[in-house]
């Protein structure tokens, strides 16, 4: 297929372009720089606001470049006791979290892959059921107060350990790799859990990197759960800290005709130090795109196409 | 080498994992630790964004009482619907701070403990300084069921601010009728080319509208309760602002404008009138003093109608929360009398500003907060408190004020222009009536909506009889109703 391609725009490069072809080639161009600018634009934006001074900030004087320069913010965000402990937290459940569900999601699917196992499709079922049907908010909440999970941080990972979304995925690049690889090893005396991890799961690996990566960004940016399930303060993740930094300065400024706390509607966070609060919580999971990118498009197409 | 890797990687997140299992057996030993020895209770508060166990007011309340409280709090956002998953789960707390809708909800599902005898037998101190009033607003079915928390008192939040440089370069003077605002804002239109008035969202602005005699949502007529959309003079307001805004004088982004982007239109001059609570008054000083270091901002007195009668609107001494005991508390009596100890005068005191010498100072018959000491430990205190000392705490949360000096005048200058003026709302210290709590943000919605499509002129003003017959129909009735039976026999 991409060879095909490839050839195709040689030849393609090598015939002069017709007009047509030419407008359709700046226009594809425009407008994906376009759609590209509209992405970039708002961290643009909230670079800038981060790195101005509040006044300018409130005047509505910073778009793309910072007025006023000062690195007071960061100072202050990195410094924010608060912030580093969910940030701390955060990493904690990524981590733990990415690395559990990985293994988890394996072992869920190696056996689901293989046809000889009985009942598989009865199994196979079974997973899917759950991503149709759930309990509801309350049973499940029930159910994680009797497993005295709520307001530790387990809670924030176990549950999620195997998304049978990706556990699927998985399941169909363990399928698409040659049965022959597995016989040989048989012959040579390997067990089933010496041929996933020695075998299986080194052969799979760009769809590995793939799926640690949904895991990493879905437990990175995880906030329902720790809404529902966290009431200690000391085991708030980041969204949860940035979301309330946010809707607190919110809440605060259209209360206008009635105040209720006085403390709150005169602590309000200055708009720079919520422009660089949500900066420093992006940066590290964006930072980890790049390195994992490069398996992306093989791992998830490979994985979901049967062949 | 790969199963090496594999290895490695087992073997970090065990390690990780054991670190997990270790914070929460820790944390868990502690809850229990403290359990056996002190007096142990466990309470919810509303959002704040602030840890309330380190806090230094909870320090304090600590080594006062001897109790040791541990303290939770409802999420930023959806804290209603956390609220009720709690309350599925029979979660024991011992005391929980409550908003109005919150409490008539729970308070009608059963779920809270009837406090009648354990006041009568724990609660001398709130018992002197809560006045009846406010008891009864905290009553349902006759039974009280949680302890009223009234504010600051009877204060005006919000008047009109203008470009006094602006005044003064074009020659105009401070308006002090209708007439005279629609000149300046004219004047401001036409010669400086800038938004006259900028403001928004609440349709209903409060500075204009109070000028027709629309001060609170609700009004007595001839000893009835009438809601502001039914008095005939809401129509009137209506067709006024519908004329500035047809000839331009209030800014054209009437129906989306937030506070912040107002307050930067103020701060960019772009707009020359604008209506801030005086907690705003430092941002949009400090901005436009950056902007314009020549610009200077003047409070607009409170506008007279014809007859030359001014008015200011204040909710009035309402109940902001609601402290609630549930069924579900394991220590009632405990709690009881734990919340009592905090209305002694002097720890009162202490929530509220701290200890004298150390946090403030009192001068010239006022409190004045000692820096930064103050601004560090009391910062937060009014998310501590659990109702209030009715005749003290409007004094004691002025100290707040002064930590800011725009902040202080413009409170200062707000409620001096206000003396006398201030019309409070007849069903201010009404308990939670559920016709009312089930209704009024639906209607609210509905009225802000079809107000803002009036004002900008996208729907005729003839169509008000309409919305009115709709607005009745939609449950407005059953609130009128409501009203005037608390109202009658109150």
């Amino acid at each position: 297929m991409e060879r095909q391609w490839i050839t195709a725009r040689r030849t393609r490069s090598a015939i002069r372009m017709s007009v047509g072809e030419r407008i359709f080639h700046v226009f594809n161009y425009l407008f994906f720089a376009l759609v590209s600018w509209t992405t970039l634009f708002p961290f643009l934006n909230l670079l800038a606001k981060s790195l101005s001074s509040e006044e300018a900030v409130m005047s509505g004087s910073v778009s793309l470049f910072p007025v006023d320069i000062q690195f007071g913010t960061y100072l202050y965000v990195l410094s924010d006791s608060q912030f580093m402990r969910a940030f701390l937290v955060s990493v904690t459940i990524a981590l733990a979290g990415t690395a559990l569900g990985l293994l988890m999601t394996a072992l869920a699917a190696y056996p689901l892959s293989k046809p000889r196992l009985r009942g598989r499709k009865f199994f196979i079922l079974m997973y899917v059921f759950t991503m149709l049907f759930s309990g509801g908010l309350i049973p499940t909440y029930l159910l994680m107060q009797r497993l005295n999970l709520v307001d530790t941080l387990w809670v924030l990972f176990l549950p999620s350990m195997i998304s049978v979304f990706n556990m699927l995925i998985i399941k169909n690049y363990f399928e698409s790799l040659p049965e022959e690889l597995e016989e040989s090893a048989k012959m040579d005396g390997a067990s089933n859990l010496t041929i996933l991890f020695r075998i299986t799961v080194p052969l799979s690996l760009p769809v590995f990197a793939t799926i640690a990566l949904f895991y990493a960004v879905g437990f990175w940016n995880d906030y329902f759960a720790s809404m529902i399930y966290i009431n200690t303060s000391e085991l708030k993740p980041l969204q949860l800290y940035l979301k309330e930094l946010l809707v607190h300065s919110n809440i605060t400024y259209q209360d206008g005709g009635h105040v209720t706390n006085v403390d709150a509607v005169m602590n309000t966070t200055p708009q720079a130090i919520q422009a660089a609060s949500i900066l420093v919580a992006t940066l590290p999971i964006l930072l980890v795109y790049p390195f994992l990118q490069k398996y992306f498009v093989k791992g998830v197409l490979i994985g979901s196409v049967k062949g | 080498m790969q199963r090496k890797k594999v290895w490695v990687t087992i073997i970090a997140m065990t390690l990780v994992l054991s670190l997990l299992g270790c914070n929460n057996t820790k944390s868990e030993q502690g809850a229990n630790g403290s359990e056996g020895g002190g007096k142990q209770l466990r309470q919810l508060m509303q959002f704040d964004r602030f840890e309330p166990n380190g806090d230094p007011v909870a320090l304090y309340l600590k080594e006062k009482t001897g109790y040791s409280v541990k303290y939770e709090m409802l999420p930023a956002e959806n804290a209603d619907e956390k609220l009720n998953l709690l309350m599925a789960n029979k979660e024991p707390y011992d005391v929980m701070k409550l908003g109005s809708a919150q409490y008539y909800q729970l308070v009608s599902s059963g779920a809270l403990e009837p406090l009648d005898d354990l006041i009568e037998k724990y609660g001398t101190n709130m018992k002197q300084v809560i006045s009846p009033d406010s008891w009864n607003g905290a009553r349902y079915e006759g039974k009280i069921y949680a302890i009223p928390e009234t504010g600051s008192g009877a204060t005006s939040s919000n008047a009109l601010v203008v470009r006094q440089d602006w005044l003064d370069e074009l020659g105009l003077k401070m308006p002090t009728n209708l007439d005279e605002l629609v000149t300046v804002l004219r004047a401001f239109k036409e010669k400086k080319n800038v938004i006259p008035l900028t403001g928004g969202k609440v349709p209903v602005h409060s500075d204009i509208a109070s000028v027709f005699g629309l001060t609170t949502p609700w009004l007595e007529r001839d000893g009835k309760i009438i809601h502001s959309v039914e008095a005939p003079e809401m129509k009137e307001y209506l067709t006024f602002m519908n004329t500035l805004y047809k000839e331009g004088l209030i800014d054209s982004e009437w129906g989306i404008n937030t506070a912040d982007k107002s307050i930067e239109k103020m701060a960019s001059g772009k707009a020359a009138m604008y209506s801030p609570g005086w907690w705003i008054a430092p941002n949009l000083e400090n901005a436009l003093a950056k902007n314009f270091p020549d610009a200077k901002l003047a409070i607009v007195p409170v506008l007279k109608d014809k007859s030359g009668k001014a008015r200011v609107g204040s909710p009035g001494n309402t109940i902001n929360y609601y402290i609630a005991i549930p069924k579900f508390s394991k220590n009632k009596e405990e709690a009881m009398k734990w919340l009592d100890m905090k209305f002694d005068k002097d720890i009162f005191k202490g929530i509220s500003i701290g200890e004298e010498g150390v946090h403030h100072k009192f001068e010239n018959g006022a409190y004045t907060p000692i820096m930064p000491k103050f601004a560090d430990e009391r910062t937060n205190a009014s998310a501590f408190l659990t109702g209030v000392d009715e005749k003290n705490y409007p004094t004691y949360w002025q100290a707040r004020l002064k930590k800011n000096p725009f902040v202080e005048s413009y409170f200062n200058t707000f409620q001096k222009n206000a003396e006398g003026l201030i019309e409070t709302d007849p069903l201010g210290s009404a308990p939670p009536l559920p016709e009312i709590s089930k209704n009024v943000q639906k209607l609210n919605k509905y009225e802000e909506d079809t107000f803002i499509n009036f004002i900008s002129g996208t729907e005729p003003l003839d169509n008000y009889d309409q919305f009115l017959a709709e607005w009745r129909a939609q449950g407005g009735a059953d609130m009128v109703k409501a009203a005037n039976d608390w109202y009658a026999n109150r």
